[in-house]
């Protein structure tokens, strides 16, 4: 059955958006977390969620093509939008994301985030959870385009990507967290605070991946 | 921008600016602390400890790269070899530390200074208040030159 042409570029339309769609994700994960903590996140939580999301759209294609490969017919992806009234939608749309989330609304968001890790000092909490949320807000165009780069194509390019953001956590990420927690450290020993737990965590993050080894083989 | 330059340029700011900025506040703590005849160990010991932020770091990573990165036993491997530092290389130089006390002890110096004699005391917090970057320059070059590890 031959699809009417104004619902081939609606389709067209989202799938061309799915990157921009993408850009947004990231930026709702950061503000969710900082909600979550900053320096660290709920199991399950909303920052979990948006990098997910963030995911799937960034590997919607392959995403269509595990289901097309199960037997299920999918509409093509390919060509172009005919419509100019779509074209137009697709282009504020873009336009929304470059010029207002990526370079006005993210930075500000991050701005807002330091300001919040003064107050946050000023009442005696810890300000490096803000701090990190908004290093992850002004980043986030990056984050997505490192994103794009560990996508493999395959109709199993979702989980690869996932895989991908778990090692570029273990191998990159924590270790410079491991510095973070020697900082911590040592500021909770003057302050005559447990300090042990951030030694220990801190020698955990040079480790995960051996300790994620670990893992597999007491289960066998 | 990307996510972990940005944790990577927080993280040396933190250890390599801030901290050797505030090892100069720890150890005027320490002064004031020894000056009113409280513990100053702790915040002596954390002056320090903030001088060579990087160098802990360095420590912790040569502690956990003794494995291989995909060994199930790394972590173990790991607080395994902070166990063998400490029992090894820490605990002598604090036994050494303790004999240099005892001795001081057993001469009585330590008595007079902070309990039997104030002055003493002050005396020396004096020197010290006055001579505060002095101290954190004697630190700086206890560790610029500690760097290739106890002979």
């Amino acid at each position: 059955m031959t699809l009417p042409q104004i619902l081939v570029d609606l389709m067209k339309l989202l799938f061309d958006l799915a990157v921009p769609a993408a850009i947004c994700t990231m930026v709702l994960a950061g503000i969710a977390l900082r909600r979550e903590g900053g320096v660290n996140f709920q199991a399950g939580g909303g920052f979990q969620r948006w990098a997910l999301w963030s995911v799937i759209l960034l590997t919607l294609p392959q995403f269509l093509s595990w289901f097309a490969a199960q037997g299920i017919s999918m509409p093509g992806q390919g060509g172009n939008i005919s419509s100019s009234w779509v074209s137009g939608v697709e282009a504020s749309f873009n336009s929304f994301v470059t010029n207002i989330v990526v370079a006005k609304l993210s930075p500000l968001l991050a701005a807002f985030c330091v300001l919040k890790a003064a107050l946050d000092g000023a009442e005696g909490q810890n300000p490096l959870g803000s701090i990190i949320a908004a290093i992850f807000l002004l980043s986030a165009s990056g984050t997505v385009q490192l994103m794009q780069s560990w996508n493999s194509g395959s109709e199993f390019a979702t989980t690869d990507m996932l895989t991908s953001a778990w090692n570029f956590l273990a191998g990159t990420i924590l270790p410079e967290a491991a510095g973070l927690a020697v900082v911590g450290a040592i500021l909770n020993y003057a302050r005559h605070k447990p300090f042990m737990p951030l030694v220990g965590s801190g020698l955990a993050f040079l480790s995960v991946s051996a300790i994620w080894k670990l893992v597999q083989a007491m289960a066998g | 921008m990307s996510l972990s330059s940005g944790l990577l340029n927080l993280t040396s700011w933190l250890g390599n600016v801030i901290m050797p900025t505030l090892a100069g506040l720890f150890a005027a703590a320490a002064v004031y602390q020894f000056s009113k005849n409280r513990h100053h160990h702790q915040f002596a010991y954390a002056a320090l400890a903030s001088l060579m932020c990087s160098g802990l770091l360095r420590a912790m990573e040569s502690f956990a790269n003794q494995s291989a990165w995909n060994n199930p036993d790394r972590y173990w491997i790991s607080i395994l070899t902070l166990v063998n530092w400490v029992g090894n290389v820490l605990l002598p130089l604090y036994g050494v530390l303790q004999v240099v006390l005892a001795v001081t002890h057993y001469a009585g110096l330590l008595e007079r200074m902070t309990v039997g004699e104030p002055w003493v005391r002050n005396l020396v917090a004096a020197m010290c208040s006055f001579g505060l970057s002095g101290l954190l320059r004697l630190g700086e070059f206890w560790i610029q030159h500690g760097t290739a590890g106890v002979p």
